[in-house]
């Protein structure tokens, strides 16, 4: 009986066995970057980001929605760019602070915390 | 109308890719500002190769009007020079601004002699210019960028920006303590005032920010004394002198990971509020874009 060799996914592939993965490898699942909003109202949720882009604010046009007087209708942009979100604040009224220092937009990291008026979230990043 | 002002590379001295510095960054230094209608680059470390790759992602039509000022040419200034994407379209036009001799465009094209990297400046597609301060100001689209020396190895400039009534400084690469009134006053009383000479503090004079190398921590200076940088804690009291309303510490030291630039920064923070001063100190950040215009 022939002895048995580890198989592998692309057994086509010839030549270095750096371009060979195991036949165990499965990719990890994609956890999707997410807000966690953490103060305000409609607190705390959770919102898992998907789109490449979204409008946060308490207008009818925004995809993340927050009934709160101190954020505005239209208030800040999530883009993503890269597979990283920049949030963008939308001329809006009270502004995006982005811990604790107000910007104009932001590539977000890992626990970076976003207040919007009196809503707040915290930034987790997928992987 | 519009001030705008981003981050593209923050780090000093070398590149420090890594999981240490992920939230500030590891690029060398590099600053955008911009109106609607014009585009300042304040220096080209490797935070540069990503402004090229953002602005050729939506280039107007025309093409691309670019404006770039250099502190000193020491190479975390001028080293993604040769990766700047707009620099190979044949409609870029890009102005680099320098004293009468512009030693810094002569020492940005000879990082390009083929010894070091394999494409010529003389075979970028970009309509490259050269361009000298008079008196040490110049207009560059609807900005008026005023220039000062520092204090630094082989020296170094200082830059004013102004625009709309509004001011930001960029004031990196700039040993100070070297410069204080009292020299011993640091050793001597550290929780004092540090005083730094009128000709020093009037170039910030009450602008809304202050963009300055703050390499070092009080405890890290004592070894690198010449070396060309500030500490953060004098900084702070430049600023306060200056009566700027913000104030980003950047060029961070490559040994800093995010958590030591943090702590640097709270330190700075606690300084200025022990001294009662109404200023905002933050670490300087990648990706980071503020508005001056706003309120």
């Amino acid at each position: 009986m022939a002895s048995k060799r580890t198989q592998t996914i692309d057994e086509e592939v010839p030549q270095t066995m750096m371009n060979r993965l195991p036949a165990s490898f499965k990719p990890r699942p994609r956890r999707a970057h997410q807000l966690d909003q953490t103060a305000g109202p409609g607190s705390p949720s959770k919102h898992e980001l998907s789109a490449d882009a979204l409008i946060i604010g308490r207008g009818s046009a925004a995809d993340l929605k927050v009934d709160s007087d101190d954020v505005s209708r239209t208030h800040a942009q999530l883009l993503r760019i890269d597979d990283e979100y920049t949030i963008e604040d939308l001329d809006s009224r009270n502004g995006v602070f982005l811990n604790g220092l107000q910007v104009h937009a932001a590539v977000l990291r890992d626990g970076d915390q976003l207040q919007l008026g009196d809503v707040v979230f915290t930034y987790n990043e997928g992987s | 109308m519009g001030f705008f002002v981003r981050f593209w590379g923050v780090r000093g001295s070398i590149p420090t890719p890594g999981p240490r510095t992920r939230r500030y960054g590891g690029n060398t230094s590099c600053i955008e500002m911009r109106s609607d209608s014009t585009v300042l680059i304040f220096d080209a470390g490797t935070g540069l190769r990503e402004l090229g790759v953002s602005l050729m992602r939506n280039p107007p039509k025309e093409g691309l009007d670019l404006h770039l000022f250099l502190s000193h040419p020491h190479w975390d200034h001028i080293q993604g020079f040769p990766f700047f994407g707009p620099a190979y379209l044949k409609n870029t036009t890009l102005t680099v601004y320098g004293s009468e001799k512009n030693e810094n465009y002569q020492l940005l094209s000879g990082q390009m002699s083929n010894a070091y990297f394999p494409v010529a400046f003389k075979d970028l597609s970009a309509r490259i210019v050269p361009k000298a301060f008079v008196d040490d100001e110049v207009q560059a689209g609807d900005f008026v960028v005023k220039r000062f020396e520092q204090k630094h190895p082989g020296g170094s400039a200082g830059f004013r920006v102004e625009h709309g009534g509004h001011a930001c400084v960029y004031a990196t690469d700039s040993e100070l303590d070297l410069m204080l009134v009292d020299p011993h006053g640091p050793t001597k009383s550290p929780r004092t005032l540090r005083r730094l000479p009128s000709p020093l503090v009037l170039p910030m004079k009450n602008a809304d920010l202050l963009i300055a190398d703050a390499q070092y921590t009080d405890e890290e200076y004592p070894a690198k004394v010449g070396w060309g940088h500030a500490r953060s804690n004098t900084v702070v009291d430049l600023a306060i002198q200056a009566g700027v309303k913000q104030l980003a510490l950047t060029h961070h030291d490559p040994m800093q990971s995010d958590r030591d630039v943090d702590a640097k920064v709270l330190t700075a923070s606690e300084r200025a509020r022990s001294i009662g001063a109404e200023l905002e100190v933050f670490g300087a950040r990648e990706g980071v874009t503020l508005r001056l215009d706003r309120g």
